[in-house]
């Protein structure tokens, strides 16, 4: 599945909308299809009996306090971490089974993952190396991401915001249906969240899925059509967002109300 | 599989790390060769094995930094987090770490070769000006470097499975350090006894692999064979460890 990778080299600027690459043929249906997933770390059950799906076309938000088991989630979801019990299907395979998985999902896991010397550009020569992307898709993520002019200064000069984008470049190389992101937008500035709120609902009107992790409803609440809120590795609720706040009440007010957050 | 090695290769390629590395070690051989070969006396270094182990330092320091190197290229990847991007493109963890200890390998190997044929050129020039006789043929000189580039390509593989299996990268460093400066020592130290077990060590299999201390040490045949089975040993145990237990 190589990317058609014209289109994504539109200019953003100050236009957020980025146009990716036309939507082709991601599979339709469940892209990600989490059957009773469980993790335990001796006594601890991280993940409990945790079971949902996510549609192509959506952007789901995964919320739950800090602790709730969201990014042990998404690690069993990635191949990072085996599952107790339970699975974690991403196009109905485990991600270990994926043929070229960077063509298929991009992650972001945590805001620094990198070398502090070695430069934006050459993190992401590296990965596509590993994933045999031509170097001619660096230069365009970088673009898509608005970090070209940085590109080749060294990541420990980066603020946290550049090096979110570098992640999210990082992801976007294999031209992904599916994006997990956790808490993408910690160090982005306001202009940054909008940008990645934009960037998120025209990732998934191409027909792709996201998955965004996050404890901070405001930046999610503007961007996701889907929650699934967790709590102490127990799943509380999986509705459109609509549904949810059908009543009146703000996404906050449910989550809190869910959690056991409210006063 | 290619791909791994490319990725493996430029990672490598773009920090300094190498350099520094390499930039440490070479200052050493110099250090260790010139003081030893002017510093000694004249009747020390005056017949074959003494020659033999004062040029021999640039095996062993040759070894040493390609262990580090080893163990950098993937405790590195934890510490920085770097793991996780690059097992998301690769999910065949084994594939990686087989990468990992090829390009170490061969860096490595490169290492050895240097610090061989930096220690066999300044302890000569050394020994030439102030009229000592230099005992070694060429057969020597052979062993020396090509010893110390194969025990340089061993060690950085060695290096590779320890830190998978440690994955803390000052632990992993420390460790390494430990034993072949210290532990090594004892083990083939002036208890024939223990020196008996210990040269089957894998430190001091890789001097016996570049020719040094026939007498105590091993055969440099035996000596590669021993070594070997050592580095095969610690990639696969790594590759077995990294496969296994999940990414923090």
């Amino acid at each position: 599945m190589t990317a058609d990778t014209g289109a994504a080299n539109a200019t953003v600027g100050r236009d957020p909308r980025v146009t990716l690459a036309s939507m082709h043929d991601f599979p339709r249906g469940n892209v990600v299809s989490v059957q009773g997933l469980t993790k335990r770390y001796g006594d601890l059950l991280a993940v409990e009996d945790l079971t949902f799906a996510l549609d192509a076309g959506t952007v789901t938000g995964f919320l739950g306090p800090n602790g709730a088991g969201k990014t042990t989630t998404l690690r069993m979801l990635l191949g990072l971490a085996e599952p107790t019990s339970g699975e974690a299907l991403v196009f109905g395979r485990r991600y270990c089974e994926l043929e070229q998985p960077a063509h298929q999902v991009g992650a972001v896991l945590e805001s620094n993952d990198f070398h502090p010397g070695r430069s934006g550009r050459d993190h992401l020569r590296a990965l596509a190396l590993a994933a045999e992307i031509p170097q001619t898709r660096v230069d365009e993520v970088l673009k898509i991401v608005e970090l070209t002019d940085d590109a080749d200064r060294r990541v420990k000069t980066y603020s946290l915001g550049m090096r979110q984008r570098v992640g999210l470049a990082a992801a976007l190389l294999g031209d992904p249906g599916l994006l997990v992101l956790d808490e993408p937008a910690n160090g982005l500035d306001p202009a940054g969240v909008h940008w990645l709120r934009s960037f998120l609902r025209s990732f998934a009107e191409t027909g792709r899925t996201v998955l965004v992790a996050s404890h901070v409803l405001a930046e999610v609440a503007q961007a996701v059509d889907r929650v699934i809120i967790i709590d102490r590795g127990r799943l509380v609720a999986a509705a459109w967002l609509d549904e949810l706040t059908r009543g009146g009440q703000t996404l906050e007010e449910v989550y809190l109300e869910l959690t056991g957050g409210a006063s | 599989m290619k791909a791994q090695l490319r990725s493996e290769l430029f990672k490598q390629r773009s920090t300094r790390t190498g350099l520094a590395l390499f930039g440490a070690m070479f200052s050493l051989v110099l250090l260790a060769v010139l003081l030893h070969g002017f510093g000694l006396a004249a009747e020390n270094v005056d017949n074959t094995s003494e020659q033999l182990m004062v040029f021999g330092r640039g095996e062993f320091l040759g070894a040493l930094f390609a262990a580090l190197l080893g163990a950098m290229s993937i405790t590195g990847e934890i510490r920085h987090g770097t793991i996780r991007p690059t097992f998301l493109v690769t999910p065949s963890r084994g594939r990686v770490v087989a990468a990992k200890v090829s390009v170490s390998g061969l860096i490595g190997a490169g290492f050895g070769l240097a610090a061989g044929a930096l220690a066999a050129g300044v302890g000569t020039a050394a020994l030439r000006l102030r009229g000592i006789e230099v005992r070694l043929d060429s057969g020597d000189y052979a062993l020396l470097i090509a010893g110390g580039a194969i025990a340089g390509a061993l060690w950085a593989a060695i290096g590779v499975g320890v830190g998978a299996l440690v994955r803390n990268q000052v632990a992993a460093m420390v460790g390494i350090c430990a034993w072949l400066l210290f532990v090594e020592g004892l083990l083939v130290g002036d208890v024939a006894d223990v020196a008996e077990v210990g040269r089957f060590a894998p430190g001091a299999a890789g001097e016996a692999i570049s020719g040094q201390n026939q007498d105590t040490l091993l055969a440099p045949a035996l000596a590669l064979v021993v070594l070997t089975l050592y580095a095969v040993a610690a990639a696969v145990a790594g590759s077995l460890a990294t496969s296994r237990r999940d990414v923090v």
